[in-house]
C-alpha cells in the first residue's frame, strides 16, 4: 500500500519532469517510435522476399515482436535506472539512495522511469498487435490471455534479470556501459527472429546465457505452435516464469553481494 | 550522541603497469595495493553540539562522513550514533540523519522545489499534517517562499543550498550532516545560512557535523573543532583551546623611516634563539615581524625594537584562526 503509495509520487515527479520539456520530449518519442518502426520495415521487405522463415509468416514475427516490444517498454518503466547505472555512480546519485530510509533496490526499481521511451515501445507493441492478433490463428479464450499476461511479465523480468546483472559489475569496476549495451543489443536484435533460424552456438546463448529466447520465442511457440518446436522439448513453451524467477533470483543475489564493494 | 573509535577505510587500487602487455598482464593478475583513506579517527560529540570537521583536501574527511552516514563500510573500527551502527539496519538509522552535500544536489532538478517536498514526504513517510506544519517552519527559517515555485535549476546557488538544507531537514533529523554547505556563495547568503543552521541547532537541538573549508562558518558556529590531516587525527577540541595551544604567535608590525631596519634587528642573535623563530619582513616603511610570544616574551620584543630603531607607529596582532590553521596544514607546528 504504502510502496504504491511511493510509486505513484514517483511516477508523478517521472511524468511532469517530462511534461518540462514538451518539444524534446515529443521528438524523442517520434525517434523512438521510428527506430522502432524502420526494424518493422526491415523484417517485412526480406519477408516480402522469403515469405517464410524457417515456417513463420510475417504476421507470426509481428507477432513476436509485439512481445517483445511490450516487454521492452515494461523493462523501461521499472530498470532503466540499471540501464545508467554508470552514471548513477559516477553523480553520485546512488549515495543518495542509500542515504534513504527505502529499500535500496526498492528505490532503484522506482526512480528515473522512462515514460516517453515506454510510451513509444508501447505504442509499437500495441500496434503490432493489433495487427498480427487476430490473423495468426490464436483463440484469445482465459488460458490464452492469462498465459500471455504472465509471459510479458516473464519476459520482462528476465530483461531486468539481465540488466541488474551486468550493473552489478560497475560495484568493482566504474566502466562496463559497452558490454552490457553490446549483449542486451544484439540478444534483442536476434529474438526479433524465430530462434530456430540460427546456428547451433546462437540457439544456446539465447536459451541458456542470455535467455531471450524465453522472453519471447517460446511463448510464441505455446500460442502458435510452428513445426521448429518439435526441435526442442515441449516443457520449454512453460519454461519462462521459471526462466524469469531463477534469472532474476541470481542477478538480485550477485547485485546485493557486489553491493559490499561499492566503493562511493 | 556520535561515538567514533579508531574508525578505519582502506581502499584497494589497481596498479597499473604501463604499456600494452601491463595492461593484459593486468587483466589477468591484477595486482591491488591497500591505501588507507581513514587511518585511525576517534572522537565524540554531545547531543546538541554543532562540531567542525575540518583538514586539509584528501585528509580523509568525506570518507568519514561516508562512514558516518552510512555509505560506506568502515574496514575497522567502529562508529555508534544514538546507540545505532550505521551500516547496521541502514534504513532506521537514516531516518534519523539529514544530509547535504554542497557540491550536489538531492532536489529534483527539472522539476519546481515544491515537487521535491512532496515526494520525500512520502519516501520519509511524513503524515499530512506534520508535514504542514514542517514545511511552515522550514519556510520561516530558510525563506523558501519566493523560489518554491520555481524549477530547481532556475535557483540561483544560495536559493539551492536553504533548499537542499530544508529537504535535509523535512524528517525533522536528531543529526544532520553539512559538507561545504557554504561552499560557493556570497558573503550576505553565507551569512544567512549559518544562522539558519544556528537557529534550527538551538531550537531543535539538532546535532550538526560540519565540514567546511571556510573557517568563518566555523568560527560562528562551532563549539569545537576536530581537525584531521592524513586519515588520522591532528587537533580536537574548542576554538579558544586552539588558539590558545597554537596562538602563542604574534605579529608586530611598525613603520620606520629606517630603511635598513631590517638588518639592524638582529632578533635571533639578540635573544639567543633559532633564525625560524623571528622571522622579519620589510617593505618600504612597513616592517612585519612574526615571533612565537612563549620563547620571547611581547615586552621583551617592543623593548629591544625600540631601543634599536627610531618607529613612528606600532601594533601588535594576534594570529587569527585561520593562520594557525594554515600553519597547522603545513606542519609548521603541532
Amino acid at each position: 500500500m504504502d510502496l504504491i503509495q511511493l510509486f505513484l509520487a514517483y511516477a508523478k515527479t517521472g511524468i511532469k519532469t517530462r511534461f518540462q520539456y514538451h518539444m524534446d520530449s515529443f521528438l524523442l518519442s517520434f525517434a523512438v517510435f521510428f527506430r522502432e518502426a524502420s526494424s518493422i520495415f526491415g523484417v517485412y521487405f526480406l519477408l516480402l522476399k522469403f515469405d517464410t522463415l524457417g515456417d513463420w509468416n510475417i504476421k507470426e514475427i509481428f507477432f513476436m515482436f509485439s512481445i517483445i516490444s511490450a516487454t521492452y517498454s515494461l523493462f523501461i518503466m521499472f530498470f532503466m535506472v540499471f540501464r545508467d547505472f554508470p552514471d548513477w555512480i559516477k553523480h553520485g546519485d546512488f549515495d543518495r539512495i542509500l542515504l534513504r530510509p527505502r529499500g535500496i533496490f526498492v528505490q532503484m526499481l522506482l526512480n528515473g522511469a522512462d515514460w516517453v521511451a515506454a510510451l513509444s515501445h508501447g505504442a509499437i507493441s500495441v500496434l503490432m498487435f493489433i495487427v498480427s492478433a487476430n490473423s495468426v490463428g490464436i483463440r484469445w479464450n482465459a488460458t490464452n490471455i492469462l498465459y500471455y499476461i504472465v509471459t510479458i511479465i516473464s519476459g520482462t523480468v528476465i530483461q531486468g534479470a539481465i540488466f541488474v546483472f551486468f550493473s552489478a559489475f560497475n560495484f568493482y569496476f566504474s566502466k562496463n556501459h559497452g558490454i552490457k549495451e553490446f549483449v542486451f543489443w544484439k540478444s534483442r536484435r536476434f529474438a526479433t527472429f524465430p530462434l530456430s533460424i540460427y546456428g547451433r552456438v546462437v540457439q544456446n546463448i539465447l536459451m541458456f546465457v542470455i535467455p531471450f529466447a524465453f522472453v519471447n520465442y517460446f511463448p510464441a511457440q505455446y500460442l502458435l505452435r510452428k513445426s521448429d518446436m518439435a526441435a526442442y522439448p515441449a516443457y520449454y513453451m512453460y519454461l519462462s516464469p521459471v526462466i524469469a524467477v531463477v534469472s532474476f533470483t541470481i542477478a538480485y543475489l550477485f547485485w546485493r553481494f557486489s553491493l559490499r564493494y561499492y566503493q562511493s | 550522541m556520535i561515538e567514533v573509535n579508531n574508525l578505519r577505510k582502506e581502499f584497494k587500487k589497481t596498479i597499473k603497469e604501463p604499456g600494452l602487455k601491463g595492461s593484459v598482464k593486468s587483466l589477468f593478475h591484477p595486482k591491488t595495493e591497500k591505501i588507507a583513506a581513514v587511518k585511525d579517527i576517534s572522537f565524540d560529540i554531545a547531543d546538541g553540539e554543532i562540531l567542525g570537521f575540518i583538514g586539509p583536501n584528501g585528509a580523509g574527511k568525506s570518507t568519514v562522513i561516508k562512514m558516518l552516514t552510512g555509505i560506506l563500510t568502515p574496514t575497522s573500527g567502529t562508529c555508534t550514533i544514538n546507540g545505532k551502527n550505521p551500516t547496521h539496519n541502514r534504513k532506521n538509522y537514516v531516518r534519523e540523519i539529514g544530509v547535504v552535500f554542497g557540491q550536489r544536489t538531492q532536489l529534483w532538478w527539472d522539476l519546481p522545489l515544491r515537487e521535491t517536498y512532496g515526494v520525500l514526504k512520502e519516501i520519509y513517510e511524513v503524515p499530512d499534517d506534520k508535514f504542514k506544519e514542517r514545511m511552515d517552519f522550514l519556510n520561516e527559517v530558510l525563506e523558501l517562499e519566493d523560489f518554491i515555485t520555481s524549477p530547481v535549476r532556475t535557483l540561483s546557488l544560495g536559493q539551492r543550498m536553504r533548499a537542499d538544507i530544508a529537504a535535509s531537514l523535512l524528517h525533522s533529523p536528531k543529526v544532520l550532516f553539512l559538507d561545504e554547505p557554504t561552499i560557493g556563495l556570497d558573503v550576505v547568503v553565507k551569512h544567512n545560512i549559518r544562522n539558519a543552521i544556528e537557529y534550527i541547532n538551538k531550537k531543535e537541538n539538532t546535532t550538526v557535523i560540519l565540514t567546511t573549508h571556510d573557517l568563518a562558518d566555523i568560527e560562528m558556529l562551532a563549539n569545537r573543532i576536530v581537525m584531521i590531516d592524513k586519515g588520522s587525527n591532528v587537533f580536537d577540541g574548542t576554538i579558544s583551546e586552539l588558539k590558545s595551544k597554537y596562538g602563542q604567535i604574534r605579529e608586530l608590525n611598525f613603520d620606520t623611516n629606517d630603511s635598513e631596519a631590517k638588518e639592524r634587528l638582529v632578533y635571533a642573535k639578540h635573544f639567543k634563539v633559532n633564525e625560524e623563530d623571528v622571522i622579519v619582513e620589510q617593505e618600504g616603511n612597513m616592517v612585519k615581524v612574526r615571533f612565537d610570544s612563549s620563547v620571547i616574551p611581547v615586552s621583551d620584543m617592543l623593548t629591544y625594537t625600540l631601543g634599536k630603531i627610531k618607529v613612528n607607529d606600532i601594533s601588535v596582532k594576534d594570529a587569527d584562526i585561520e593562520e594557525i590553521i594554515a600553519r597547522l596544514y603545513k606542519h609548521e607546528v603541532g
